[in-house]
């Protein structure tokens, strides 16, 4: 591995060392090889650092407040660093008319990389959510045409998120069923994890072509595998060991939270690998169940949020465990009785005949 | 000509036992073999297959049946009928040491000499005898196994170490049995072509046949 790539056009704001665990993270959720760590790491230190305009509609932050607490890495300074952001609306400096200038002139230059956080209503025209006198569907619209790739990141942009549940009252919908005619990464999440969103754009970065997706629009990568298949809980799933009841002793030993709601089992996505928030924890971790929040429509869809989801197969009827030791049970009262009928017939026979002899 | 004697040694119990014990050990071994390198691992897990819990649940369902076996036989060791029981094929006498000893001289092709018993000859005995105080300590070590939270079973595995040190010797063990089936097998059969008795046929009618004097 050459040295000086390291050395050179690293940001003065982040150490060498948090910039090359930051790429290793980021390679390691690509699910590419480590001998690739090098290849991330040229790309993500080019000087020609790739310009990003970060468009806000129907949302809450969150996306971005996420992006923002991962801190170790400090990936804040990485993204600022490593990427251009030209535009976005609750980090830039400029406001009011100096802002909306800014967006003019970044979607003059061209050739950046489109970021989109939140839903679009489509409704009566779009008034639902207008900046500067402009609708969200204008905006994204005319953004979207010199964009060389789009991400949407969180479930809004990607598919509506919670505007658009049911009865949707403002028409909202994601990024991809507005923009037909270019790329569009969906990066699903409520919130969404920073690091597949920096691997996302890493990706790009690294190969210049967006990341294989699945039917969904998502990056196999982080949305390639159930939670439910990479989930530190799942022994106790098939043991059969659930918690019942929020507060029950099954919970306090922290056993699986299929039956007090758990979507794992549906949901796609990386968390129990990635978790959140650098202190190793997602929402199973903690003891609440997936809310199935990187699934299109997971509020229309996985509500009630703490229901158990019908149809899921659990291995031995009641978990394996479980049921043997039930079918334990039962062989061995089987087992009894079969003793004592024949210690039973013995004495019997001892008594009727008066003879010694069991034969 | 011959003449044979039909003689009932085998009670309905002591088959049950066998057959239970029989099927469920070549159960245990195959799925155990399963569980200690599962090898369909790469292409079949995921969440709508459940390829190693259902292989641990047939396991674990076959031990139920393995303990229960094992329960029946240790009954019949001293409330068993006269064949059944420990004394009869237990080399602690003149007669069975004897037996002992022939029929070793006898499985080499050292000897014509062939005692006729309806019972277990005296190698067997001991081998059964034997097979069933692993199968008690395979059961153990099981139980500590999949109860590993279980205090009653803890306490009772911990007599052979730790998790891993139970498990190694549960593995061991289950390669005895592997072994103890060909074994069986073959002699069973070979004794059945040889000899009189139908080794065979009385574990399922529960008759052996004897020259009768």
């Amino acid at each position: 591995m050459d040295r000086s790539i390291f050395m050179g056009g690293i940001p003065k704001t982040i150490s060498r060392r948090g910039f090359l665990r930051a790429c290793a993270i980021a390679t390691a959720a690509m699910g590419l090889p480590m001998e690739m760590v090098t290849k991330v790491a040229e790309a993500a230190e080019n000087p020609q650092r790739p310009r990003v305009v970060w468009l806000h509609f129907q949302e809450c932050t969150g996306c971005s407040e996420s992006l923002l607490r991962a801190s170790h890495p400090d990936l804040a300074s990485l993204i600022l660093d490593l990427i251009s952001l030209d535009y976005h609306e609750t980090l830039m400096a400029a406001a009011g008319k100096q802002a909306e200038e800014n967006l003019e002139k970044a979607i003059e230059k061209g050739d950046y990389i489109l970021v989109v956080e939140g839903g679009i209503p489509l409704r009566d025209g779009g008034v639902y959510c207008k900046i500067g006198g402009r609708t969200a569907v204008e905006i994204l619209k005319k953004a979207a045409e010199k964009a060389v790739a789009i991400i949407a990141i969180g479930t809004c942009a990607s598919y509506g998120g919670v505007q658009a549940a049911k009865p949707n009252p403002t028409g909202a919908v994601g990024v991809g069923d507005i923009i037909k005619n270019k790329p569009v990464i969906n990066v699903p999440g409520c919130p969404p994890n920073p690091y597949n969103f920096l691997s996302t754009v890493l990706y790009y970065l690294t190969f210049k072509k967006l990341p294989p997706t699945d039917k969904w629009g998502r990056p196999l990568f982080a949305f390639g595998r159930k939670i439910h298949d990479h989930c530190e809980r799942r022994p106790h799933f098939d043991e059969g060991r659930y918690v019942e009841q929020f507060g029950d002793q099954g919970h306090r030993l922290g056993f699986c939270l299929y039956k007090v709601g758990c979507k794992g089992p549906e949901t796609y996505s990386n968390c129990p690998v990635i978790r959140f928030n650098d202190v190793e924890v997602w929402p199973v971790s903690v003891g609440n169940g997936c809310y199935g929040c990187t699934e299109p429509n997971f509020w229309d869809t996985m509500t009630p949020f703490h229901k158990r989801l019908p149809n899921v197969k659990i291995p031995g009827g009641k978990g394996i465990q479980a049921s043997a030791t039930e079918i334990g049970k039962t062989a061995l009262g089987v087992t009894a009785a079969a003793i004592a009928v024949h210690a039973g017939v013995g004495i019997a026979k001892k008594l009727a005949t008066g003879s010694k002899s069991e034969e | 000509m011959a003449v044979y004697e039909k003689k009932y040694v085998w009670s309905v119990l002591l088959r049950l036992f066998h057959w239970a014990f029989a099927l469920s050990i070549f159960t245990l071994i195959v799925t155990g073999l399963y569980i200690n390198w599962p090898w369909t691992n790469t292409w079949m897990e995921g969440s709508h297959q459940f390829t190693m819990a259902t292989m641990r649940w047939i396991h674990f369902t076959a031990g139920m049946i393995f303990i229960c076996a094992v329960i029946l036989r240790l009954y019949l060791w001293f409330f068993g009928n006269k064949y059944e029981r420990l004394t009869d094929f237990l080399p602690i006498n003149g007669r069975n040491v004897k037996n002992l000893f022939s029929t070793l001289l006898y499985y080499a092709y050292l000897t014509n000499e062939h005692e006729e018993r309806a019972g277990h000859n005296a190698l067997a005995g001991t081998a059964y005898f034997f097979t069933i105080i692993l199968a008690v300590i395979q059961a153990i070590t099981g139980l500590y196994l999949l109860y590993p939270e279980n205090s009653f079973f803890v306490s009772l595995g911990s007599i052979f170490g730790t998790q891993q040190e139970a498990r190694f010797i549960h593995h061991l063990i289950n390669w005895y049995f592997a072994w103890f089936i060909l074994v069986h097998l073959y002699i069973v059969v070979w004794n059945s072509i040889r000899n009189p008795e139908g080794l065979v046929s009385s574990i399922f009618d529960g008759h052996k046949f004897l020259h009768k004097k």
